[in-house]
């Protein structure tokens, strides 16, 4: 036992007089909460696998296109609809460009967009859920109709209409339209989270401490309120994606030479029956981010929440 | 300094750490008796809205509808009252973690809810609780050295080593082991975790505790532990606390004055012994009557009251007991009670009650509400004379 | 091994309900939680038995394994419970539903939580009588409300018509008792049915409970952590501790004379009415993790009394007739003559000897 003499209120030890004290939490080791969340996440093989995926597409996104420069936009008139080979692992499209680099480009373009967008969407989600709910009433009110009135537009062509007026063709416009439409679900997250918590004993307990409405956000609710945020924001990557996927198709998103996955299946009506190879590797690469994206969000969730227990193996 | 380090056992000063001094710092020594906290006409109205909008009032639950009393230095205030009878509200508001509809809690000569948030900092130093959840009422995400470090932390202990020193010696102080401060809630215990939240309590080295319900979610064995320690804290450090609990018998262990609560309202406000001695109120006498004794021999008659407590949303004219009251059917059903709304008066020494008739609670009238024993099992009779 | 039957008086028949020596463990990720290890006892027609234990000694998983309604990862590991001679533990699941309908009847803490939230409370009860009883739709409907009425329902017509979200904690539980109650059972097993509700409602039910035993002849098993309610209403007393039974008596008995230091911890750490001020007796420690058991007596890292014979685990015997004890100390309190101190024999040896001696 590791208690320090007299310290206790009874000593311990079987015998001793004293009436003895069984500390059944010493036999569990100190973790900290990051240790502990790390473990957690460790004894979840999917989110493992999930985890190492995303790590292998953003690795692969960032180190191709670094080694190889602008070679992606490069034509050949000679190489042009090569079917996969060694040279060129996707194929080649009509105009001789190299689809495996031109996927990772992609890939690139297309997870630059997911990430940012949540970004946004978190920032806009998390602020105005936090304060509609940890002070109620009439700001509230105002912040929950105005979700409503968000909800109740057709969010797709709100992004259409976004990327109209700030101009098509710029990735960044992309993730400004799918962000500052997508906040609404983290927002409503955030606050339910809120709500429920603001009274909560422990809560009440700092207020009672005299801590300041800013610690008690930042420091009581939103690490508790913020666990479904993190799953809501790895499974908001996959929708942007997604998003981002179906405006470049219909011609809203990225402009070529550019590319995006979305971009890369614009061809789809062409190519499905010519050159199937060419559509077969930017559809099989937004499973996969979905994939990662979704048994991380789960996976984290889980490792999250400190009540989970640890299994012993 | 000085103002701090009042006797030798102060937590925060024995560290060495330093709190800012705050000027209207109640000192410790002074005797026994002197109104600490008063409560004056509180009321706490909770509104129902509704309409399309949500922000239409349609009603409101009176959860507290008036209540004064003071606590003195040094006591132990019992409140007792069922479920929905304000109790728990009345603590909260009296630490302003609820705002107030109205009324005025006066804390060492000061009014506290015409106060700035700010202006309210020094106060809570003064004024802590220990909530009923020992689950609830911990943040999980946080070590135990960091729960009971926040409150100096949050008045100005920046030091972080001083913080983890000073809450060793309080895990010390209430029982726990020092070496468990880097531990988070879920390890404990039950019984653990409501030692942490008093230690959490006693960081601010307070005057005044609320203690809502410390001992309900407790098993039995571990509640008598937590009560012993709340006395030999109150011992250490003069502390004075308002215990609110719905077990009388508990109440009565560490109470020196109880009021009882019904439907928003303080009925009866006495001493303990007067109160389970000689009940003045036909509510305190119902409720008393209503606790099992714990000794099968004597099976006791009671006063079982009839039917349930009406909404708070929709309390009943007059005496808010005149519905359920024994007393009242005794005396044929006066029609005053329905009508005039009882005050509390003093009817022996240091004995208050809110009740037009109390002088009728009599050991003639309380028998003759009692229903008769019942009939005991044919079972039961065969084992007493066993 | 040794006579569990005490609460029964050996000149009366065969008990209503006999437990025999029930396990009933789970099977966790963790290890092996043996929640009832070993417990035995039974009750007689009309009378009360009250269990008593603090949360996870094992009393409501014995009640819940009484009625087959233990499930994965747990199970009944062996032992018997026999129902008027009937075991069911070897019943199969058709036979089990029979019985828990007509024999057996169970009420719970929290009624919401057993009451179905879209059927009205008169449509409830209709159902369980007209299932068990062959009453038609009508005849059913009626006596649902005349069983309304005896668990002091005023307006139990109207109230019949109302759904459980519309009535009061106190209400709830007198409609459970009426379901409970409406198929005339043999047994009433109550886990807790007054904790949830407020001391002046808890009369209330307690007087109803009373009332029904006497009226329907039946025996009660009554599951409680309040010694309190307890005192009020058993004939008999079980102490469970760790899932073992520590203590084993009549009601009278186990609270003036306790043996076990647990069940005396127990009843001197409750503040009682009518003795301000005393400093409570505390029993230090907590509750042994059921996954880490100590060896030996599961008391004694608790105890007051502990003595190098404890770490032999005693047997539970005879005090004096009817009463059951699993401590080595002596009918009278004291350390027994060898064993106490740790000269001297081994403490296998002394424990064999005095369970010897204690037959």
């Amino acid at each position: 036992m590791a208690a320090m003499p007299g310290t206790q209120i009874a000593a311990a030890g079987m015998h001793s007089g004293g009436p003895p004290v069984v500390d059944e939490i010493d036999l569990i080791p100190v973790r900290t909460y990051w240790q502990l969340v790390r473990r957690r996440f460790l004894q979840n093989r999917l989110a493992v696998i999930a985890l190492g995926l995303m790590f292998v597409l953003v690795a692969l996104s960032i180190a191709v296109p670094l080694a190889t420069g602008e070679l992606y936009t490069k034509t050949s008139l000679t190489r042009g609809s090569l079917p996969p080979s060694l040279d060129a692992l996707f194929g080649t499209n009509q105009i001789g460009q190299d689809m495996f680099l031109r996927n990772m480009r992609a890939l690139q373009t297309s997870l630059f967009i997911g990430f940012m967008a949540v970004l946004i969407i978190a920032l806009i989600g998390v602020t105005l859920g936090a304060i509609a709910g940890y002070f109620g009433g009439k700001v509230d009110n105002l912040i929950m109709r105005f979700v409503d009135v968000i909800l109740s537009l057709p969010v797709f062509f709100m992004i259409l209409i976004i990327v109209a007026a700030l101009g098509k063709g710029s990735a960044l416009v992309v993730v400004i339209a799918i962000g500052l439409t997508g906040w609404t679900l983290a927002c409503r997250l955030v606050r339910a989270e809120f709500l429920k918590m603001r009274d909560a004993d422990f809560v009440q307990a700092a207020r009672a401490l005299g801590a300041s409405d800013l610690r008690i956000i930042a420091r009581h609710i939103l690490p508790s309120a913020l666990a479904p945020v993190v799953v809501a924001a790895t499974l908001g990557v996959a929708d942007s994606v997604v998003a981002e996927a179906a405006l470049s198709f219909l011609g809203f998103g990225i402009n070529p030479p550019e590319t995006s996955l979305g971009l890369l299946l614009k061809n789809f009506d062409e190519d499905l029956l010519v050159r199937p190879y060419l559509l077969v590797p930017p559809g099989v690469i937004i499973v996969l981010v979905v994939l990662a994206a979704s048994f991380l969000g789960d996976g984290l969730r889980d490792a999250l929440d400190p009540r989970q227990r640890i299994e012993s193996k | 300094m000085s103002a701090i380090s009042n006797g030798g056992s102060d937590p925060v000063g024995a560290t060495g750490a330093t709190i800012e001094p705050v000027e209207e710092r109640y000192v410790r020594e002074s005797k026994t008796g002197d109104v600490l906290v008063e409560v004056r006409d509180l009321v706490k109205h909770f509104e129902i809205r509704g309409g399309l909008l949500g922000i239409t009032k349609i009603g409101a639950v009176r959860a507290v509808d008036g209540v004064s009393f003071s606590v003195r230095k040094g006591e132990t205030l019992g409140l007792v009252g069922e479920s929905g009878c304000g109790k728990t509200t009345l603590g909260k508001v009296m630490l302003r973690l609820v705002p107030p509809t109205s009324g005025e809690v006066i804390v060492n000569g000061r009014s506290i809810f015409g106060l700035s948030d700010s202006e309210m900092v020094p106060v809570r130093r003064d004024m802590q609780i220990v909530f009923q959840d020992p689950y609830a009422s911990l943040n999980p995400r946080m070590t135990v050295g960091e729960i009971v470090g926040e409150g100096p932390y949050v008045h100005g202990m920046r030091d972080k080593k001083a913080r983890e020193d000073l809450a060793r010696e309080l895990l010390a102080k209430v029982g726990l082991n020092q070496s468990h401060i880097h531990r988070y809630p879920h390890e404990f215990s039950g019984g653990q975790r409501q030692r942490i939240g008093i230690a959490r309590a006693l960081a601010l080295n307070p005057a005044f505790i609320v203690c809502d319900e410390p001992v309900s979610a407790l098993d039995v064995s571990i509640q008598s532990q937590v009560l012993n320690l709340l006395d030999d804290l109150q011992q250490e450090y003069g502390l004075t606390y308002l215990f609110i609990a719905h077990n009388l018998a508990v109440v009565e262990h560490i109470s020196d004055r109880v009021g009882v609560m019904y439907l928003g309202k303080l009925v009866e406000l006495s001493p303990v012994e007067s109160l389970y001695s000689q009940p003045a109120h036909p509510y305190s006498v119902a409720l008393l009557s209503a606790v099992p004794e714990t000794d099968p021999r004597k099976r006791k008659r009671r006063i079982v009251l009839r039917g349930d407590v009406p909404s708070p949303a929709a309390p009943p004219s007059g005496c808010r007991f005149h519905t359920r009251c024994w007393l009242r059917e005794q005396l044929g059903n006066p029609e005053r009670c329905a009508n005039e709304e009882p005050l509390l008066r003093e009817v022996r020494s240091g004995q208050q009650v809110a009740c037009h008739f109390s002088e009728d609670v009599t050991p003639a009238t309380i028998a003759a509400a009692s229903n008769p024993t019942l009939a005991v099992s044919a079972s039961a009779a065969a084992t007493a004379a066993n | 091994m040794l006579r569990n039957e005490a609460a029964t008086r050996p000149d009366e028949g065969s008990p209503l309900l006999q437990i025999k020596d029930l396990q009933t463990h789970f099977f966790t990720q963790d290890g092996v939680v043996k929640a009832v290890d070993g417990v035995s006892f039974s009750i007689n027609d009309g009378r009360t038995l009250g269990l008593v234990g603090e949360s996870g000694c094992g009393k409501s998983v014995t009640a819940m394994s009484i009625l087959g309604l233990i499930s994965r990862p747990g199970r009944v590991v062996s032992g018997q419970i026999l129902l008027e001679g009937r075991n069911l533990v070897t019943m199969s699941d058709e036979d089990i539903r029979e019985v828990r309908g007509n024999s057996i009847s169970m009420i719970f803490q929290e009624p919401m939580t057993s009451l179905n939230p879209v059927l009205t409370c008169g449509d409830q009860i209709s159902e369980s009588v007209s299932l068990h009883l062959g009453l038609d739709r009508r005849a059913a409907m009626a006596k649902a409300v005349e069983m309304l009425q005896r668990v002091g329902i005023s307006d139990a017509k109207r109230r019949a018509r109302e759904y459980p979200h519309q009535l009061s904690g106190g209400m709830r539980q007198r409609v459970m008792i009426a379901m409970a109650l409406s198929t005339n059972p043999a047994i009433l097993i109550a886990d807790e049915p007054t904790t949830a509700l407020d001391v002046t409602i808890q009369a209330q039910i307690l007087e109803v409970m009373k009332e029904m035993r006497v009226q329907n002849k039946m025996a009660i098993l009554l599951i409680t952590h309040d010694l309190g309610v307890v005192a009020e209403m058993a004939d008999d007393v079980v102490v469970m501790y760790a899932g073992k039974v520590v203590e084993q008596a009549p009601a009278t008995t186990v609270f003036e004379e306790p043996h076990h230091p647990y069940t005396l911890g127990l009843l001197s750490s409750i503040p009682r009415l009518g003795e301000h001020r005393r400093r409570l007796e505390v029993i230090q420690g907590v509750v042994p993790n059921p996954l880490n058991l100590p060896q030996g007596c599961l008391f004694q890292r608790r105890c007051r009394f502990a003595m190098p014979i404890c770490n032999v685990a005693p047997p539970l015997q005879e005090v004096t007739l009817g009463h059951l004890s699993r401590c080595w100390l002596t009918p009278d309190g004291q350390p027994p003559a060898v064993g106490a101190n740790a000269s001297g024999e081994p403490a296998e040896a002394a424990a064999v000897q005095l369970s010897v001696e204690s037959r």
